[in-house]
């Protein structure tokens, strides 16, 4: 009963022109938790997914209200998206405006070590969850008649090379070949798809990377540093916004300008 | 069931700037007679979902009004 009373009080609020109901998964930590609060700060309401709630994401909640919702999912459960993370949370009667797929796992080894389970679950994770949620959200557009965005994290190891990332790159990789089909499909009822190919960032995703990686990584970016999650983020919340309305099927690259 | 289909149907057929029809026969194909295209069929789909509760095309490609129908009834929803 609270969760309809919370839906319904959506669909008015979403209605207002500066009130975009806006989910984004992986929003507990690092780039998704620095997206939240980017368009969270444009006057959106974001509707944010992860396993469980941060405390970081709690903090936003408490700063925005309402705008900052939140439900608990696990990814890997692509068979439940409908029921479990639409049904309950954004229900078909909910308008979503855009979406933010950027929830993903890392797997860093290499390719002679290859673990036919591991592939399976990063491929669960970085490719079939987006591209259901993908599904659901168009289908919320077309009946909103929404000209709605849809947003993919991508990453530079997708354009160029790194030992021991060829099974992360892969799905990324796919996410991209989704992304443009998704975009010439869907074009002529005005609903946008794209990338942000995001460079090596500070966050849990290199955690596994120890600093001589990590500098070398960095050496090879023209910028010679570290791409910054608010300017990932900065480049989501274009892409989402007006001022991309003649944008779609491309990436975007905010890498530190790897060279 | 049968007049808010014919609502849904409308709806979709006004969306695209076509006139709306007065009656749905069973007999009648979504593609040939009735105009629409694959995307209009999913908007199509995603309005019978929201009224009836029903995925009218989860199972297979669906080609006349009666299919969809039969698809509703089946599911319960009337």
């Amino acid at each position: 009963m609270a969760q309809k009373a919370q839906s319904e009080e959506l669909s008015k609020d979403a209605r207002q022109p500066m009130s975009k109901n806006i989910l984004i998964t992986g929003v507990s930590q690092g780039l998704g938790l620095a997206i939240a609060r980017a368009v969270l700060a444009e006057g959106c309401t974001v509707s944010g997914v992860s396993r469980r709630l941060s405390g970081h994401y709690a903090a936003l909640q408490e700063k925005h209200g309402s705008r900052a919702r939140f439900h608990a999912f696990d990814l890997s459960r692509t068979d439940d998206i409908k029921t479990e993370l639409f049904d309950k949370f954004l229900p078909l009667e909910t308008p979503l405006h855009g979406l933010v797929n950027n929830a993903a796992v890392a797997y860093d080894d290499l390719v002679s070590n290859l673990d036919g389970a591991r592939l399976r679950a990063l491929f669960e994770v970085n490719v079939f969850a987006p591209m259901v949620i993908t599904k659901q959200a168009i289908r919320s557009m077309l009946l909103h008649r929404v000209a709605g965005s849809l947003v993919h994290i991508s990453s530079v190891s997708v354009h160029t090379g790194y030992k021991g990332l060829a099974m992360y790159a892969s799905t990324k990789g796919a996410l991209e070949a989704f992304s443009k089909n998704t975009a010439r499909e869907w074009g002529e009822r005005g609903i946008r798809s794209n990338c942000v190919v995001a460079g090596f960032m500070e966050t849990a995703m290199s955690g596994t990377l120890t600093p001589a990686q990590k500098e070398k990584i960095y050496q090879r970016t023209a910028l010679k540093r570290a791409t910054a999650p608010g300017s990932v983020a900065a480049a989501v919340c274009y892409l989402l916004g007006e001022g991309a309305a003649s944008v779609t099927g491309q990436n975007l690259v905010v890498d530190s300008g790897t060279i | 069931m049968s007049s808010s289909l014919l609502a849904v149907v409308n709806e979709v057929r006004t969306n695209k700037g076509q006139p709306s029809v007065e009656a749905l026969a069973s007999s009648l194909r979504w593609r040939e007679d009735l105009g629409f295209e694959s995307l209009d069929l999913a908007e199509l789909t995603v309005r019978i979902e929201e009224k009836f509760g029903v995925d009218v095309f989860a199972d297979g490609i669906v080609t006349t009004v009666g299919e969809v129908v039969r698809k509703i009834e089946k599911a319960g929803r009337t």
